[in-house]
């Protein structure tokens, strides 16, 4: 087995995979290491998944920088990874007089000459169920949606198709400089390289001690989010921003790009491993949004979830070289706008490695991604054509998210392959529906046996230790043989 | 291109109202007729109910529910019904075009009649908003029952299951018979959801606990559920602060409530009642839409499958009768006592069933019909709960000679506890 590499990358959220991609175009081994079985398992999953237009960025800061910067990477994206955001526009909504002077910071921030401040008539006129209270409301068309499991996804498919191992279960526990290059210990075994990127998550901050540098101390905030039903889909076809307050974007509303509608977040502190929601935080989130849409139609929730932002006093992310070992950099605090800016992360960290003496030279062919049918989005006569290459695409198992059997197969045989049943979901919207699995779930198991050639007791939801069964039920015994 | 077929009737749904409604529409003359099943096999939910207590009212003796959809897949082979399995319908238009897939291609039908028989579907621990953490091992009932009785898996060693519907305690006693330790039945109600008989044998005769007025209001675990929270509530199902215990257990099963499965209606743009959450259906379970009927639980969740079946048999007909309808002469909503009235609209009184579900129990109680604000009809029931559907036939209501809007009150005195 492979140990020495040029590079390897801790962490495989969003931002790992970005720069396991963008550093895949050149001539370089490259290790992803991750602690969990799948990528996007920290706070990666469980965000707003919007791509901030400009208008939103924080001038002054490192996040607003590479806000900016990552911003001009999304056409070479859909280029390259054949992934394409939603483009749905965003309106920052006022509802009250004194709140007009802010939306005016956003159109003097964001310079689009698109975009402007709206009289409350034609702010209703374009999503009639807001509050009859709005003011003004400030209407930027730039603004977009993704699925963040899907843009982690394209990152790291894109990172694998160009050659990046991945490693998963693969926790960092140490590093050791020795003779110009850094070992990197995991439970497991250890790999050496010259150049590390420490982009864990929450455990950044952990993994620079461990490494023997001095970091601020981590502040864990929780957001908790509703997501509805797809018959709600145009409860609002745009992103309802309330005007932020000083420490968050605020309670917002978005559309998500395969049609459900999000709710959240709140912005509670917490610690780093509680993800779960609690009464009080979803209830602060249902006053938040019925600011927006006093109507909105919590009936129709079909999950609640929450998500922990890993933050710093200073409120920005903190990108630096450790003292301890050359060739090593931490990724601290990297919470919103983290999923917009992950290209512009990404490539500053690259910046910083050339500094360091990390030599780039470009691949001759870099292999283009390209994204596997959508069943569910296909028109009739391209599902036509696929049941006739072959029959699985026929065989719908999710009735909810129209996923069929050729989809849910190629996910766990792609790279990074699925390996849970979270995993699968991320990949293809399996059990992500209105039923959440009560139709289709059973149908997973003999089907990823199969496919990974596991037993049931290894069938997991996403940590090791998250079994799906507890055993088999009796089996019917010959009474005769068991007589003699 | 598509595979294009024209058709008598399409049933969309091959549990047992799709069943029982295809094979009444074949009785009743129709030929051309499709069922199509998303499934590799008819039967539906019965499939994965292999407890007895099916079949008392229609065949007046008790079966498993393999047996009891047994009974109607072999009618099948004396029809030239076609039986399209693992089909699964995409879209409906208000013209009754329908477009399935399958393995062997894309399908489209222009169909005279559509029967919607798609059944329902379990509410979830996100519908319900229940805090905490999403590890491992929360399911709804139904999925377990699936996953025990056809897969073969036992989802859990320790489990507690939230909701007394009857699937709920089907799964207590199922569990149990595996070795498996059912902790509790937690109820936010005061009273029962479920059959009584089925507290008695599910419950009773396997000394699981039954928590009324309880409920759940956090989820412990990380990677695997470890516990629950379980608080006692008020009348409005608001937990009583200082209440708070927690129950250890590996599994949560959810039994909480089930809703008709109407996204397709939705696509052919047919009206839904808020009650029943299904269409709007008259005594022979045709939607306000011409040609397009919803029979089982589809309109409306029944209790018994015999029922779903007997008003399954009747859209069969009907579709296959193709005869003009008439108009509606009363329109039915459910009033005090009352959850939900079905059908809610009746065009002839001379046949057909009328389903009353109470909103909580009464004993002596008093079923009112009113039109105008006169009641123009009583009836007296001894004992009745949201369990258990009330039924008359409808020739059995002295209905008013003009027709109109028909309240449903029911009065009574209140039952507490079981």
């Amino acid at each position: 087995m492979k140990t020495n590499y040029d590079l390897i990358v801790v962490g495989g959220g969003v931002v790992g995979c970005a720069i396991a991609w963008y550093l895949s175009h050149f001539e370089l081994d490259i290790l992803l290491l991750e602690k969990e079985l799948d990528v996007c398992e920290g706070v990666s999953k469980a965000n707003t998944g919007i791509i901030h237009s400009l208008s939103y960025l924080t001038p002054g800061m490192i996040k607003g920088d590479l806000h900016r910067r990552a911003l001009l990477w999304f056409p070479r994206i859909e280029k390259e990874l054949d992934f394409h955001p939603l483009v749905t526009g965003a309106l920052t909504v006022a509802l009250t007089d004194e709140e007009i002077e802010y939306l005016q910071s956003l159109k003097a921030i964001g310079g689009y000459e698109d975009a402007g401040i709206l009289g409350p008539g034609e702010v209703k006129a374009l999503e009639p169920a807001l509050n009859d209270k709005v003011v003004a409301a400030y209407f930027d068309p730039n603004a977009a949606v993704v699925s963040p499991f899907r843009l982690t996804l394209a990152f790291a498919e894109g990172a694998a198709l160009n050659g990046v191992d991945f490693q998963f279960e693969s926790k960092v526990t140490g590093f050791i400089s020795q003779r110009g290059k850094i070992e990197v210990l995991t439970e497991k075994r250890s790999f050496t390289s010259s150049f590390i990127v420490n982009t864990a998550g929450l455990s950044s901050n952990h993994l620079a001690q461990l490494s023997g540098d001095r970091v601020p101390k981590l502040q864990a905030y929780k957001g908790e989010y509703f997501l509805l039903d797809k018959e709600c889909r145009f409860l609002t076809r745009r992103i309802l921003y309330p005007v932020p307050t000083e420490i968050s974007k605020g309670i917002l509303i978005a559309p998500t790009p395969e049609g459900n509608i999000l709710a959240g977040p709140n912005f509670e502190l917490t610690d780093a491993d509680d993800t779960g929601t609690t009464q009080s935080g979803l209830d602060e989130v249902r006053t938040g949004v019925r600011k927006l849409i006093p109507t909105f139609p919590f009936d129709q929730t079909i999950q609640i979830f929450a998500g922990i932002r890993p933050t710093l006093p200073e409120r920005d992310f903190l990108i630096f070289s450790s003292q301890k070992h050359p060739g090593l950099i931490h990724l601290c605090g990297i919470e919103s706008p983290g999923l917009t800016a992950s290209p512009g992360i990404a490539e500053y960290v690259v910046d910083l490695l050339v500094q360091k003496g990390l030599s780039l030279k470009e691949k001759n062919h870099v292999v283009f991604r390209k994204a596997f049918p959508i069943f569910h989005e296909c028109d009739w006569q391209k599902r036509e054509e696929l049941i006739a290459q072959d029959p699985d695409w026929g065989q719908i198992i999710c009735r909810c998210e129209e996923v069929t059997l050729a989809e849910i197969k190629h996910a766990l045989k792609m790279n990074p392959p699925a390996q849970t049943m979270d995993g699968l979901k991320r990949r293809v919207r399996v059990t992500a529906g209105r039923c959440q699995g009560s139709f289709c779930e059973m149908h997973l198991p003999s089907i990823i046996m199969d496919i990974l050639g596991c037993d049931s007791h290894h069938l997991v939801k996403s940590g090791k230790k998250s079994y799906l069964f507890a055993g088999e039920t009796k089996k019917v015994v010959n009474i005769h043989a068991a007589l003699h | 291109m598509p595979h294009c077929i024209d058709a008598d009737v399409v049933v969309i749904g091959g549990g047992p109202a799709g069943m029982a409604s295809a094979l009444s529409a074949w009785n009743h003359g129709a030929r051309r007729i499709f069922l199509l099943e998303r499934g590799s096999s008819l039967g539906g939910i019965l499939n994965q109910c292999i407890h007895p207590g099916f079949g008392l009212q229609v065949f007046g003796e008790e079966l498993t529910g393999p047996e009891y959809a047994e009974r109607y897949i072999k009618q099948f082979a004396h029809t030239s019904v076609e039986l399209m399995t693992r089909t699964t319908v995409l879209d409906l238009t208000p013209s009754k075009k329908i477009m399935a897939v399958n393995p062997h291609g894309v399908w489209e039908f222009d169909s005279h009649s559509v029967i919607l028989s798609m059944g329902c579907r379990e509410k979830t621990r996100g519908m319900i908003m229940i805090p905490g953490t999403r590890p491992a091992g929360i399911y709804t009932a139904g999925l377990a029952q699936y996953l025990v009785n056809v897969e073969g898996y036992l989802p859990g060693k320790k489990v507690v299951i939230l909701g007394s519907g009857d699937i709920g305690l089907i799964m207590a006693r199922r569990l149990t018979l595996e070795g498996v330790d059912v902790e509790a039945v937690v109820e936010a109600r005061p009273s029962l959801s479920g059959l009584i008989r089925n507290y008695v044998q599910c419950l009773l005769d396997f000394e699981v606990p039954l928590l009324l007025s309880h409920t759940i209001t956090n989820i412990f675990g990380k990677e695997r559920v470890d516990g629950v929270m379980i608080s006692q509530v008020d009348d409005c199902w608001k937990p009583i602060p200082g209440t708070e215990r927690v129950l250890e257990c590996d599994t949560l099963l959810l039994s909480v409530g089930l809703i008709p499965e109407n996204e397709i209606s939705r696509k052919a743009g047919i009206p839904l009642c808020d009650f029943s959450r299904g269409p709007f259906v008259d005594e022979n379970f045709a939607t306000d839409m011409e040609g397009l009927y919803a029979c089982g639980n589809v309109a409306s969740v029944f209790d018994l499958v015999d029922y779903v079946t007997l008003v399954s048999e009747r859209a069969g007909r009907a579709a296959a009768e193709k005869r003009a309808r008439d108009t509606v002469k009363y329109w039915m909503t459910p009033g005090s006592g009352a959850g939900l009235v079905i059908p809610q609209r009746i065009r002839q009184t001379g046949d057909g069933m009328l389903f009353i579900r109470p909103n909580q129990g009464f004993r002596e109680a008093q079923i009112h019909f009113i039109s105008q604000g006169k009641v123009f009809d009583r009836k007296k029931a001894p004992v009745c709960r949201p369990s258990e559907m009330i039924r008359y036939d409808l020739k059995n209501i002295r209905w008013p000679e003009e027709g109109g809007e028909v309240t449903v009150e029911i009065a009574g005195n209140p039952i507490e506890g079981m």
